[in-house]
């Protein structure tokens, strides 16, 4: 192959002096930097950049957040175990271990009920396949961290701990 | 030959044939039921399958009325629609509900029915129904919510004329009629877990599978029971590698409808925690590489004495097992333990021989032995004993007479025969493996693979195939479909790749 009669690449135009000096272009940079620093200083509403944590951003009523679980009145976990929610899950992250509970009026409770905040979609279908209003999805939490995997997936201690944050 | 028309369709059937299984033909589908059951009486008692016969004055029910010729019959207009619902109204009445606790969702008579028929707001509040006793044990397997039950009486004829022993009734009257077992008494026959498969509803549950899974997350393999000599054709229901339940599935000339308790539970022998998971050496778990060194060894021509199969093992597995044993030169051949896996039969489905595939070691002519003359040919045997399935070394003769002998087993649990052998090689169990057993009638009965097996574990056929490669066959035999060719051509045995599906499985030679 021949690179004969092809344009030189720009690389090989040749510079003029005040290119070359560089100065002018770093001057001209600088002017833009100062330019929004002196707009921002003038116009702080308008700032995009938010001082979390101290400040939070306001979600939409309609965002849903990290799940919860519901309690009885004697605070024992209203689920019941019918796994409805982790078999309508599309992304698989309910694992429910089933139980028998000594109280026959009851009879079936989840003795672990794990959720992998990873897999989540945080769709809400959940919610919606419970036949006992005891999975919900708006605490509105969103700050969903940890420093390791594991850590992402909570149990059923956690879950029925996990109360909205106020927002709501 | 009567002519019936059924939905404007007419159709033929034999004198004597119940309108109920004629509609069931006519329809594709069976008519809404929950009391009518092919193997047991007529009660007549739910009232569901009423269908419009012209000429006579009411709806009459399709279980109790035998097709007659010249009837004209309509199963779905307005009127056997409306009677359904109305009918299926009443036995919601006092239902309580609560399908999300009950372990009978989605397999559920009741909410088939209320899919098809019902859909309707409910008139009576959950507070003014009767409520009746939950969670009441009635038996070792069987587990009875009488708020659930519909009064069908299907385990009540169960129990009266399949067992014959009777244990449950119908108590009480009105809306406090309820089901139970007679006072002081329990449901403890040996077949009591088919009360649990006939209920319609989610009275009748089994304690086994109680709270264990959701039957629609499980998925359903065809199987042979290997609890006995019978082989009750039935489903094993799993999920991930897990076998939860066995389930009957009917083949008439077998095991009909049903199967025995005892048989229902031989699945948690696959998930014991005695299960061989890894090759032994010398009692070491090891890599399967690493038993190579010893197995040329022990395996080597001339150097095996004596080869025992097992009524445990499948045909095919016998049958690679005497073909290894011929081409590596052993003198002696072994069926296995005559009195292993003996217990006591009834005249319903359970035989006392407790081996799935005893009939087959009769097709491949291995005779068994009992203790002391197996004994005495270990004894007698030079080199290397090869033992497969089963725990022979649980006589204590074999015990003896194995000691000190150079010993090769292909098992799946650990046991006497593990602990005394040089080289262990870790098998698939009977759920983990496809393959034949010969039942008692010698019927060829195939089923195919339902899970996964554990850890290192490998196919026993394979196991067998592998030793027959390094002895020096030509071509062993790459899949199981050529060793069953080979197995069919030797034996003169009816195409085992191409067994007719259940209730025609045609029987080897010498059936009764």
């Amino acid at each position: 192959m021949s690179f004969e009669g092809l344009p030189k690449g720009s690389g090989n135009k040749e510079r003029t002096f005040r290119e070359s000096i560089y100065l002018w272009e770093v001057l001209r940079g600088l002017g833009v930097t100062i330019g929004h620093l002196v707009r921002n200083i003038l116009h702080t509403d308008d700032m995009p950049t938010r001082q979390y944590p101290e400040e939070k951003h306001v979600y939409s009523d309609r965002f849903r957040g990290r799940h919860r679980l519901m309690k009885r009145e004697d605070g024992a976990p209203r689920c019941v175990a019918c796994q409805m929610c982790s078999t309508y899950c599309p992304a698989d992250c309910i694992e429910i271990v089933a139980a028998e509970h000594p109280d026959p009026a009851i009879e079936k409770y989840p003795a672990s009920f794990d959720i992998d905040l990873l897999r989540c979609v945080y769709c809400g279908l959940c919610e919606e396949a419970c036949p006992c209003d005891a999975i919900r999805l708006d605490t509105g939490i969103f700050e969903i961290a940890a420093d390791q995997r594991e850590k992402f997936v909570v149990d059923k201690e956690f879950l029925l701990n996990n109360e909205t944050d106020g927002t709501r | 030959m009567a002519k019936v028309t059924i939905d404007g369709q007419e159709m033929e059937f034999a004198e004597g044939t119940r309108l109920f299984d004629a509609c069931a033909e006519a329809r594709g589908e069976a008519l809404p039921h929950f009391c009518y059951h092919p193997d047991l009486s007529v009660a007549g008692v739910c009232r569901l399958c009423q269908v419009e016969v012209e000429g006579m004055p009411k709806l009459t029910i399709a279980c109790n009325t035998f097709v007659r010729d010249g009837m004209v019959v309509h199963t779905r207009n307005e009127k056997v629609r409306k009677a359904a619902r109305q009918i299926l109204e009443m036995h919601l009445v006092n239902h309580p509900v609560d399908c999300p606790i009950c372990d009978q969702a989605g397999e559920c008579g009741l909410q088939n029915q209320y899919m098809t028929y019902g859909l309707y707001e409910s008139e009576v509040e959950q507070a003014d129904k009767v409520n009746k006793a939950k969670a009441e044990v009635i038996g070792p397997h069987v587990i009875l919510d009488k708020e659930r039950c519909v009064l069908c009486s299907r385990c009540v004829r169960f129990c009266e004329e399949v067992t014959k022993t009777g244990e449950m009734g119908i108590f009480n009257r009105g809306d406090r009629a309820e089901i139970g077992v007679a006072p002081g008494t329990e449901l403890a026959n040996e077949y009591s877990l088919n009360t649990v498969d006939i209920c319609p509803v989610g009275a009748l549950t089994s304690r086994d599978f109680r709270f264990q899974k959701r039957v629609w997350m499980l998925k359903s393999t065809p199987g042979v029971c290997p609890g006995c000599a019978t082989g009750c054709n039935v489903r094993i229901d799993h999920e991930a590698g897990r076998i939860f339940r066995l389930k009957p599935r009917r083949n008439d000339e077998v095991n009909g409808p049903w199967m025995c308790d005892r048989g229902r539970m031989v699945y948690k022998d696959v998930h014991d925690e005695d299960r061989l998971t890894t090759p032994l050496l010398r009692g070491e778990a090891v890599a399967w590489a690493d038993v190579e060194e010893d197995l040329a060894r022990l395996l080597a021509f001339g150097s095996v004495g004596l080869a025992v199969g097992s009524a445990r093992a499948t045909l095919e597995e016998n049958f690679l097992l005497k073909r290894l044993a011929e081409r590596l030169g052993a003198g002696e051949m072994s069926g296995g333990l005559r009195d292993a896996d003996r217990g006591v039969g009834d005249d319903i489905l359970q035989d006392a021989d407790r081996a799935p595939n005893r009939r087959g070691l009769e097709i491949l002519d291995l005779a068994e032995h009992d203790a002391v003359t197996l004994a005495g040919r270990i004894g007698n045997a030079s080199g290397t004993i090869l033992l497969l399935g089963g725990d022979p070394a649980a006589a204590p003769e074999v015990a003896a007479a194995l000691q000190g002998k150079d010993v090769v087993f292909v098992g799946t649990h650990a046991g006497a025969t593990a602990a005394l052998a040089q080289v262990v090689l870790p098998g698939a169990a009977w759920a983990e493996t496809a393959g034949v057993f010969v039942n008692r009638q010698g019927r060829l009965q195939d089923f195919p693979q339902a899970i996964a097996r554990p850890d290192r574990a490998r196919e026993t056929w394979r196991i067998l195939v592998e030793r027959l490669a390094a002895a020096g066959e030509d071509t062993p035999p790459a899949s199981l479909r050529t060793v069953r060719l080979l197995l069919t051509e030797a034996h003169g045995l009816p195409d085992l790749n191409s067994l007719p599906a259940v209730g025609s499985v045609p029987a080897a030679g010498g059936a009764d």
